[in-house]
């Protein structure tokens, strides 16, 4: 759905009247199946094998290569708990685009799970952020980078606000969303103080051969326009106990991640050791991302 | 309304009537629908590409993430929400010539809520999901999302005000008395259920501690200040192109009532203003910034600032102009402050509320927003399909109050006035009268020849002058007798104010002067209250020339009891419910 609006497109759209236009935005033909899909919270094991292995015929035959969907439901006695040094983040935005390609988001328009500003040494004031900051190298001096992604709240107001339920927060902590529940009224993106919830304002474009085929149901299968979608923490990878995308990649080892439950795990390290802090800790959205400088 | 023939013929050909009472009309009308129609039409058209593309045919983005869609929302809750202005004088006050008019607030709310709903409609991205909002086939998430409360409290106002609306326009058609017990809970319920549905829309921004512009108590109070401005405002208008271009009645004591309301709304709608801007700007924390942006630009940013400051001055004009008397009983002025004021509230609570609430964003970006294109012809479809809605639904109740659409075997429609006797019912015509240069002689005989106990005494222009009673007479005789002329004072009819004692041989001497005078459509309370406070048998009936036209004297308010025009009992009065 990403070719202009043509002479030809209004007239199969007028001709079938509006209806079909409010519709068929799925392409061809309307998926009644997918329309009657129930709430993912809602559905049986056996309801959500089924439905795993629609998407997964419907997204393989869509791309041309096989795409698998997992359901792994969350690991008991896990909470994942993310960490982030602002000492040795250098501003290089690895994170955003290793995130982009894992996590099968729109390449146009271009939708980003995290965000990295810049901030003066001596600023705490995110209205003196720079958001757009673009020099030949990083780090700059004087300077330093603020990485924001979801901060899987513990009080998630996105949760709260949702009216239909397609927002929840799982047993291991991570804030879901169930992308064919969403209706895209964006109150959550209203109600999120960190600009974690991003939305598809038009049919997400990713290229045929970008595509990460190993998804999860909960997080990085494709979208459809009109929804909203945000960070997960690669939940395709931390349920197989792989690291997300971004801590991977981060070539200053500024992102730490692991269960919190687990004493010996990195992030508790990182708590034991650094004082860390939330962001707009006064909002009591108890998130369970946390930053410090561990470094003076 | 060209097709004035009574219809009501048969009952199967009912159909029939309601499509002609809705089709045909005179060039106004056809004029009217068709401009209507085709801005439908391009609001269809504007809307298309945004069912197939997305909604990245509008402006919003992921920093400003509402935009004109939900500022139209807001405010058309608002004109929902007032229709209660009309509910709360006609039933728990009982001012009549409210009643009267009280379905055309209920379909204003009706209009307003179906808007307020197909603005969500076009604003989500995924409309073919909106039955996962509902209950039992849906996940609604309630009690948690104010949203999801709003969904409930919209539709169910919708729900209230279309089974009090058809239930009353059927049984008028009917020709049966309503059930009271059945209909009046749910008036009295709409009252509440209004109040409820404005703060509930205003509870969802409220809530928002992300968004400090809105995250203040008084946003709840400062909408309904502003929905009670903007409601009636619309009605007002509304009512005077109704009364101009039906034959329906509604009275100016009607009008000034809703005029006076808007009048206190405003005032407090801008002192609860004043104490919010106040409060940001005296704390003067980060969280003024968005204030800052929608009064003064920030860094650089002004787009809402030409915006804000006109509501502002819109609002400042029409709330003098409803604030002297004067210019609100002048129709003139008093459209032009009903205008600014629909417009200023338009502004104030529609964009000027919801872009400061994203403004800066919460990572402290600055996206400046208007709307498209597309949105703005999408929203003036839906504007102009809201207002044929509402020309088609006013036709029915219009034919149905007027006694146009009936039912064949109800009983003919009794069009009672519903603010029972006015002077013109009960009034005595053909009136006697003398000239001031009439002998007293002659006046006497006049009073004694035809029963009377006083007669109005005109000049030559024939305007009334003054009255000449038998207490008039009488007192001319004793004058110069002060003990009598007490005494009389005390036991005949003792007038409140002091009366000259004046002695002379023509009427023009011993006459009161100026007469007690009142107007044809005077309500008969009104009349017994003047008699009772200026201590007088009688009241002269003037037109607007103070041509006298009759009388009425206490006689006539006694014989009007239990007789004349009263209403037949099971049949509804025209054009209101009870």
């Amino acid at each position: 759905m990403n070719q202009p609006f043509s002479r030809r497109k209004f007239l199969k759209l007028t001709g079938a009247g509006l209806g079909s236009s409010f519709l068929g935005g799925c392409g061809n033909g309307f998926d009644w199946e997918s329309f009657f899909q129930k709430n993912f919270q809602e559905m049986t094991s056996a309801e959500k094998n089924r439905v795993v292995q629609r998407l997964e015929k419907k997204y393989s035959g869509h791309y041309g290569m096989p795409v698998s969907v997992s359901a792994t439901p969350a690991r008991e006695n896990t909470v994942f708990g993310y960490g982030l040094d602002l000492s040795l983040c250098v501003g290089c935005r690895r994170c955003v685009y290793a995130c982009v390609k894992e996590n099968n988001i729109s390449r146009d328009v271009q939708i980003h799970y995290i965000r990295v500003v810049k901030m003066a040494e001596s600023e705490r004031n995110l209205e003196k952020a720079d958001h757009y900051y673009s020099p030949a190298k990083v780090p700059e001096h004087g300077s330093y980078y603020m990485p924001i992604q979801c901060q899987q709240c513990d009080n998630p107001p996105c949760v709260k606000v949702c009216p239909v339920k397609a927002l929840w927060q799982e047993s291991d902590g991570i804030v879901a969303i169930d992308y064919d529940w969403c209706i895209g009224c964006r109150d959550c993106m209203a109600a999120c103080p960190y600009r974690a919830m991003k939305f598809n304002w038009r049919t997400p474009h990713i290229p045929k051969n970008e595509i990460n085929g190993e998804t999860h149901f909960l997080g990085n299968r494709p979208r459809v326009r009109g929804v909203v979608e945000k960070c997960h923490l690669c939940i395709q990878r931390v349920r197989e106990g792989r690291y997300p995308a971004c801590v991977e990649i981060c070539p200053a080892g500024a992102r730490k991640f692991g269960n919190l439950l687990d004493p010996a795990s990195e992030i508790r390290m990182a708590l034991n050791h650094f004082r860390t802090f939330k962001l707009k800790e006064e909002l009591n959205t108890q998130p369970k991302f946390f930053y410090f400088f561990s470094l003076g | 309304m060209a097709d004035n023939t009574p219809c009501n013929k048969e009952f199967k050909h009912l159909l029939g009537c309601l499509f002609q009472v809705l089709v045909k009309g005179g060039n106004l009308f056809y004029g009217w629908m068709s401009a209507l129609f085709c801005l439908l039409v391009i609001g269809i058209y504007y809307l298309i590409p945004q069912m197939s593309e997305g909604l990245v045919v509008a402006n919003m983005r992921e920093q400003v993430s509402w935009g004109f869609y939900i500022a139209n929302f807001s405010f058309l809750v608002g004109v929902a929400a007032a229709a209660v202005l009309l509910v709360i004088p006609a039933y728990l006050y009982h001012f009549k010539a409210i009643k009267k008019i009280v379905a055309f607030g209920d379909l204003l709310a009706i209009t307003a809520v179906i808007m307020a709903i197909l603005f969500v409609q076009v604003d989500t991205g995924r409309p073919e999901r909106f039955w996962h909002s509902l209950p039992v086939i849906g996940t609604p998430n309630i009690p948690d999302s104010i949203l999801g409360w709003d969904i409930v409290v919209l539709n169910g106002y919708l729900l209230i005000n279309l089974v009090v609306v058809m239930y009353m326009i059927s049984s008028t058609y009917l020709g049966k008395e309503p059930n009271k017990r059945f209909i009046m809970p749910l008036i009295l319920l709409s009252i509440p259920w209004a109040v409820m549905l404005h703060s509930v829309t205003a509870f969802i921004f409220n809530g928002l501690a992300a968004r400090p512009f809105w995250n203040a108590s008084i946003l709840a109070p400062r909408f309904l200040a502003s929905a009670f401005c903007a409601g009636p405002a619309l009605m007002i208008l509304i009512f005077q192109v109704l009364r101009k271009v039906t034959i329906f009645e509604i009275r100016d004591s009607a009008i000034f009532k809703l005029a006076e309301i808007i009048s206190y709304a405003m005032a407090v709608n801008i002192f609860l203003l004043i104490a919010e801007v106040y409060k940001e700007y005296y704390s003067d924390t980060l969280e003024f910034a968005p204030m800052i942006y929608l009064f003064l630009g920030l860094d650089g940013h002004n787009t809402l600032v030409p915006w804000i400051w006109t509501a502002m001055f819109f609002n400042l004009i029409g709330f003098l102009l409803f604030l002297i008397p004067k210019t609100r009983k002048n129709f003139m002025t008093l459209n032009i402050g009903c205008v600014l004021i629909f417009i200023g509230i338009w502004i104030e609570k529609g964009l000027g509320l919801i872009i400061p609430g994203f403004i800066p964003d919460p990572l402290g970006e600055i996206y400046e927003y208007m709307p498209s294109r597309n949105e703005v012809m999408v929203a003036v479809g839906i504007w102009a399909f809201g207002a044929m809605l509402y020309t088609l639904m006013a036709r029915i109740v219009i034919a149905v109050d007027t006694g146009k659409l009936r039912h064949p075997s109800a009983a003919p429609l009794v069009l009672d006035d519903e603010e029972g006797f006015i002077a013109r019912d009960i009034m005595s015509r053909g009136v006697l009268s003398v000239s001031p240069e009439t002998p007293i002689e002659e006046v006497r005989t006049i009073l004694v020849s035809n029963k009377i106990s006083g007669v109005p005494v005109v000049a030559a222009d024939n305007k009334v002058v003054g009255v000449v009673s038998e207490t008039d007479i009488v007192f001319g005789l004793i004058y110069q007798e002060p003990h009598l002329v007490e005494t009389l004072k005390s036991i005949v009819m003792p007038r409140s104010r002091e009366r000259e004692e004046k002695a002379g041989n023509v009427a023009g001497e011993v006459m009161t002067s100026p007469p007690i005078t009142a107007y044809e459509d005077t309500p008969l309370t009104e009349l017994t209250q003047i008699i009772a406070e200026e201590r007088i048998s009688r009241v002269i009936i003037i037109d607007k020339e103070m041509h006298p036209v009759g009388i009425v004297s206490q006689i006539d308010i006694v014989k009007s009891q239990g007789s004349g025009r009263s209403v037949k009992p099971g049949i509804p009065h025209s054009g209101s419910y009870f």
